[in-house]
């Protein structure tokens, strides 16, 4: 995608599809009583405030602000919204700006292990993110060939693509990987076979 | 409203519907349909004794509902005029009304509807406005959680004549509230259902927890908004009291309300936003403040007294700073909420200006309008010759030309405003408008360009904006090219091609198409019909290979006088920058274009004969024998 160079955040923001709506917002603050994470997760959670920061072109506040990685995209939030922002859309805008800007994505990401990879696309096909493509690459000891690729800015961590490879080359390695998952689904079978 | 029925020169005609509407100013035929009442008007004394021997019971829906009422029946006890009317959806055909009546006879069951038609010389719509139903809206569980009601609902349920006798108590056990919470914008400014503020809710929602906590002191109220808008005199103070009464104000909007299936409490969960966190509270009941929307029949309504509405619903007004009780039809006027959402002041001032602007309709024995009217020549008009056409009649905002295929097209002289939107459209020139014929505008052309028109810029200008705008350059001393020529017409949307291809026949340097904004039109639409025809203009221009320099087209109010004189230096700027043989290479080019668009100028009526005398005044220019 190609951005305007040398305009504002919010500029940015809104030339980035699904972000067009940037500046309507009144703050009302439907969206943040709305929100799962923000009940379930995290109390400071706060999307109005990171639009009204993105609005502001408080670029710092809003890249730090973890509105701008924990956010899953679920939508409850944008039907809600009396202004119609589609408002993880924003989020979304925010963070690829804040990887373009060569923020590290303080959460975990996918993994994709090169040495295995097939490219067979399924993770391609299934990511509900669109964070994963196939791209030529120069692995080590196999040459030229396409493997899968997690775009840092995109991917959720949400695990789906974990459990649809078939040859687990792709992986989350920190939370919910695969063993901490058995781990505890056999505590937990166990606790029931009690 | 008692008196008004009492005034012996006021007739209130209830329980009737306007039907049709034909006529104008000062000369309206309306038909209106009398609904069988079946009760006469003139014997009913308002005794009741129908109602009270009456066995049906409907909801009443002056109570919201809340209550139920008789199928002989009067919606309130306060009605006028206070006479019974018998609902024939619900009545069961007992005849125990009419016993109960006895020797009065006032119950007739074979009264039918009567369509009478009156002359009318005004009309003051004051049809009011509709309430939004907030049960789309699930998440607040309007409908499905009964201690959730709407603002109306609470309006009854708190008057000592509603059903509670003013004592508030909860639908789901009839225990008196002890905490309230009141949601405002409910389907107002909201994109999703009605985007405009229904203005008068804020002050509403406070009169309401400062009523409410009149009565019941100890009663905890929450009002619930996204901004409080308090806007005209002392109203701001209302706010004040209502905060040194205790009542809380929340700034953020409720996602949701839940409710505990159990003991019917509702719990709303809101960000606060002055404290930046999401906080959750627990109220025995909520009011939910609706938007103010119009009613459901306006659309009906606006095509029965052939009124515009704005793109919110609601009857458009002829100018919404100078003229905001008129209708763009002259001789129908508004009183009130149908024309936007107001409080009872502003309601109360538009009605008494309404009534003022009537009465000087039916005080006067001549009507003054305009006299830049359209006239039509018969002779013309294509459809008098049977060709199918109809532009003016679609061109015209006022809907005061009357096209019927096979005669002549006709303007209705009294409906018409005078912008000249249908001069500008019509392809066969077969009409024209008083004061600014063709001729008239053509010789203005011809003389303004009599000398040097290749460095000249003429400039269209619009009577209420754009014209304005210059004058105010002119007044305020921006100084701007002395190259300028401009020439009044009323509206953009008279600005015809013709006028424009004869300026560049002519050799004009650079032409300006100007006008109003697009919501400041005089003329309802006339801008729209202007700016589409210079959209199209530039894009012929583009193809026939004119410099784009030449053509401009630019929307100036009558406050922008530093924009008339900037977008003029700008205009001088570009022509400058053309080479002169450049220029002139261009010109004779573009004449035989030119000249074959306008082939059948001369053919208009008027034209030749004032383009001899003209040509004449103009040679005598370039023989510098007159000043120029």
């Amino acid at each position: 995608m190609s951005l305007p160079e040398k305009s504002t955040l919010a500029e940015q923001i809104k030339a980035i599809p699904g972000g067009e709506m940037l500046m309507m917002c009144f703050s009302c603050g439907t969206c943040t009583s709305k929100c799962m994470i923000q009940e379930k997760l995290e109390p400071a959670y706060n999307p109005r405030r990171l639009i009204r920061e993105a609005a502001f072109n408080l670029e710092d506040m809003a890249f730090n602000d973890q509105t701008t990685w924990l956010c899953s995209a679920c939508d409850l939030c944008y039907p809600a919204c009396p202004q119609k922002i589609h408002i993880s859309a924003v989020i979304n805008a925010v963070k690829q700006l804040a990887v373009a800007q060569g923020r590290q994505n303080p959460h975990q990401t996918a993994k994709v292990n090169e040495f295995t990879c097939v490219a067979c696309g399924l993770c391609v096909e299934i990511c509900p993110y669109e964070a994963i493509a196939l791209i030529g690459k120069k692995v080590p000891f196999r040459g030229m060939i396409n493997v899968a690729s997690v775009d840092p800015g995109k991917c959720m961590a949400c695990g789906i693509c974990n459990a649809a490879c078939r040859s687990t080359s792709i992986r989350l390695e920190q939370d919910f990987n695969d063993n901490l998952v058995l781990e505890n689904l056999w505590g937990w079978l166990e606790s029931e076979a009690v | 409203m008692v008196d008004a029925a009492r005034q012996p020169l006021i007739e209130v005609k209830a329980y009737t519907e306007v039907e049709r509407v034909e006529g104008f100013v000062g000369n309206f035929k309306v038909t209106l349909r009398e609904k069988a009442k079946y009760v006469r008007a003139d014997r009913c004394n308002g005794c009741a004794a129908c109602a009270k021997a009456c066995p049906v019971e409907v909801p009443n829906y002056f109570e919201m509902n809340l209550a139920p009422r008789k199928a002989a029946y009067i919606p309130m006890s306060q009605s006028v005029p206070l006479i019974y009317n018998i609902d024939m959806d619900a009545c069961i055909h007992c005849y125990k009304c009419v016993e109960a009546c006895g020797a009065l006879e006032a119950i007739d069951f074979s009264m039918e509807d009567k369509v009478v038609e009156e002359e009318i010389g005004a009309i003051v719509v004051a049809t009011g406005f509709g309430h939004f139903d907030p049960t789309p809206m699930t998440e607040y569980g309007y409908g499905r959680f009964p201690n959730v009601i709407t603002a109306m609902e609470m309006e009854r349920l708190n008057n000592s004549a509603g059903p509670t006798r003013g004592s508030l108590m909860r639908p789901s056990d009839s225990k008196s509230p002890r905490r309230l919470a009141i949601i405002n914008c409910v389907g107002s400014r909201d994109k999703r259902y009605n985007s405009s503020c229904s203005s008068f809710c804020c002050m509403y929602a406070i009169k309401n927890a400062l009523l409410l906590k009149q009565m019941i002191p100890e009663m905890d109220i929450s009002i619930y908004y996204i901004d409080i808008r308090t806007p005209s005199k002392g109203y701001e103070e209302f706010y004040d009291r209502a905060r040194e009464a205790g009542i809380k104000f929340i700034q953020g909007r409720p996602a949701g309300i839940t409710e505990d299936p159990d003991s019917h409490q509702l719990f709303i969960k809101s960000e606060d936003i002055t404290l930046g966190r999401v906080v959750e509270h627990e109220y025995d009941m909520v009011m939910l403040n609706q938007a103010a929307i119009p009613q459901p029949d306006q659309n009906h309504m606006s095509s029965v007294l052939n009124v515009a509405q704005s793109p919110g619903g609601w009857y458009m007004e002829y100018h919404p700073k100078l003229r905001p009780m008129d209708s763009p039809t002259d001789g129908i006027f508004f009183a009130g909420a149908c024309q936007g959402p107001k409080d009872i002041p502003a309601s109360v001032a538009q009605g008494s200006a309404a009534a003022a602007r009537a009465s000087r309709i039916l005080h006067s024995d001549t009507w003054q309008i305009e006299p830049t009217v359209a006239v039509v020549w018969e002779d013309r008009c294509v459809s008098g010759k049977g060709q199918a056409c109809g532009i003016c009649e679609r061109a015209c905002p006022y809907g005061a030309i009357d096209y019927t295929k096979g005669i002549s097209a006709e303007v209705i002289t009294a409906k018409c405003h005078g912008c000249g939107a249908c001069v500008g459209e019509c392809p066969h020139d077969s009409i024209t408008q008083l004061h600014y014929t063709d001729a008239q505008v053509l010789a203005q052309i011809r003389t303004l360009l009599a000398v040097e028109p290749e460095k000249k810029i003429l400039a269209f200008r619009c009577q209420w904006c754009s014209y304005g705008g210059a004058d105010l350059a002119g007044t305020s001393h921006f100084e701007y090219s002395a190259n300028e020529r401009g020439l009044r017409v009323m509206c953009s949307a008279r600005m015809d091609a013709d006028l424009i291809y004869e300026a560049y026949r002519l050799g004009a340097g650079a032409v300006l198409f100007s006008g109003c904004h697009p919501q400041d039109c005089h003329y309802i639409t006339g801008q729209i019909a202007g700016a589409k025809r210079a959209a199209r203009l530039d894009k012929m221009f583009a193809r026939l290979g004119m410099n784009p320099a030449r053509f401009r087209t630019e929307w100036i109010s009558a406050a922008e006088g530093d924009k008339y004189a900037r977008v003029i230096n700008e205009m001088q700027a570009a022509l400058d920058a053309i080479p002169q043989d450049e220029l002139k290479a261009e010109i004779e080019r573009l004449k035989p274009e030119m000249e074959k668009k306008l082939s059948k100028l001369n053919q208009i009526p008027g034209v030749e004969e004032a383009m001899i005398q003209v040509d004449f005044i103009v040679s005598e220019m370039q023989n510098k024998a007159v000043p120029i």
